[in-house]
């Protein structure tokens, strides 16, 4: 697991290779723009400049636009802070860095421009080696941005993910649910719950092993995944118990369905590195609509563990659906 | 008030290479190219600060003045970046008083830096 991102670091003098090489020039004197280009080729940037502020934003508002924008603080058309306000306020992701360019020596015009959104500023004139350090030191905050972004990211999905299984986990199928169920109030499409749970699963791991038994739960989890509607959620909900989510479905649907993935997920071993490995599957499921409303996805989930806890009792391998009076009795 | 600054300009070298190259990292090369770019285009921005000047358009001025400013700031020219920046000044405060003499000093020491770049461009190529 890496959650600081990619190990390498940017070039010192060169950006051939690595993130973020390439550099937006917004500069309507020419000869800078010259100079800009031509020291950026130099340290092998890719560079898209434009003469104007209207035309550095609609470079930017393009697929890919460069990340590193340096912007000249005077120019026809917008200038340069109004373009910073305007990128600022776009609160654009991934991070954009703004290095503005000033003829001005005046504080006021520098605090302006840093307030404006700006990342950095260069008096003109700049040195060479002054211009390239501050692009560096650009590339180094884009790149702690992104190494943030992407642990954030990674983060996310480990806290909503199952590791073993990539399923949703408990506490993420549970909040689907949850949200789920209030849809289906306000909505009143009808929703169904079902809750899986492999057969003999004990047995299993005591004669081939708890890494065959992992095997196993990883191959069900995948089977579930493609046997259920695109709008339809799964999560592993507890040792060997799935938790299927299916909104939008008639009881003799659900009944149907349920009976659909029992078949489906049984009907041939699983291969593992420790043999084949036969396996079933008994399914619970409860349906929830006008005529027969469970108000709380406690409940829901209580109704279908019941209905399964019916299925392991009348032999296993089999589905069973929560029986209206229980339902009702809520 | 203008007297030292002619007799200055007229004494004095009126633009060396060495300053303009330090700040190239030494690459003679794009100076030439730099300065290709400047003998074209400042002619276009001075006429374009005279014609805000008689305009009484103080933003002209600013603006005009301020890129001039800029490029001669690379070409080592420190007389005329001091004239700019006056002009450039004048046009921020509205205040274009003085404004036809500076700009007069602003095309002499111009004029200087033509005539030094292309010695540069002739002796170079």
């Amino acid at each position: 697991m890496d959650l600081v991102g990619t190990k390498d670091t940017i070039p010192t003098s060169e950006a051939s290779s690595g993130l973020f090489n390439s550099v937006l020039i917004a500069e309507d004197d020419p000869v800078f723009r010259h100079l800009l280009q031509s020291w950026l080729k130099k340290w092998n940037y890719r560079v898209v400049t434009a003469e104007n502020g209207l035309e550095a934003w609609r470079a930017l508002q393009q697929k890919e636009s460069p990340q590193l924008a340096i912007l000249d603080w005077m120019m026809p058309g917008m200038e340069g802070v109004e373009l910073c306000q305007r990128i600022r306020s776009a609160g654009d992701t991934p991070y954009r860095y703004i290095l503005l360019l000033t003829a001005k020596d005046h504080s006021d015009d520098i605090v302006a421009g840093l307030d404006a959104g700006a990342d950095d500023y260069l008096v003109k004139p700049f040195r060479f080696e002054e211009l390239n350090a501050r692009i560096r030191a650009g590339r180094r905050i884009l790149k702690l941005q992104d190494d943030l972004l992407r642990a954030h990211s990674s983060l996310e999905f480990e806290a909503a993910h199952d590791p073993l299984t990539g399923l949703w986990n408990r506490g993420a199928i549970f909040k689907l649910l949850q949200k789920e169920t209030q849809r289906h109030l306000r909505t009143g499409t009808p929703l169904g719950v079902m809750m899986a749970d492999i057969d003999y699963f004990k047995a299993i791991n005591d004669s081939y092993g708890h890494l065959a038994g992992d095997a196993v739960l990883r191959e069900v989890g995948s089977r579930l995944e493609s046997v259920i509607r695109g709008y339809d959620s799964v999560g592993r909900y507890g040792g060997e118990e799935f938790l299927i989510l299916v909104p939008g479905c008639t009881l003799a649907d659900l009944a149907l369905s349920a009976e659909r993935i029992r078949a489906s997920l049984g009907s041939r071993p699983i291969h593992t590195d420790y043999g084949e490995i036969s396996m079933t599957l008994s399914i619970g499921f409860v349906a929830s609509y006008a005529e027969c409303r469970v108000e709380t996805p406690d409940d829901l989930v209580r109704l279908a563990d019941a209905a399964l806890y019916s299925a392991k009792a009348n032999g296993r391998n089999r589905v069973e659906g929560a029986s209206h009076s229980l339902a009702q009795t809520r | 008030m203008t007297e030292p600054h002619l007799s200055a300009a007229k004494t004095a070298p009126c633009w060396k290479s060495t300053e303009a190259l330090k700040l190239l990292n030494g690459d003679s090369e794009l100076l030439r190219e730099l300065c290709q770019i400047f003998l074209q285009e400042s002619p276009k921005l001075l006429q374009s600060i005279k014609q805000s000047l008689s305009d009484k358009d103080a933003d002209g001025v600013m603006r005009g003045a301020h890129s001039i400013r800029g490029e001669v700031s690379y070409l080592g020219a420190p007389k005329a970046v001091q004239a700019a920046a006056e002009l450039e000044e004048m046009g921020r405060g509205d205040n274009l008083g003085r404004g036809k003499e500076v700009f007069s000093i602003l095309e002499r020491e111009l004029e200087d830096v033509h005539i030094g770049l292309q010695n540069l461009m002739g002796a170079s190529s």
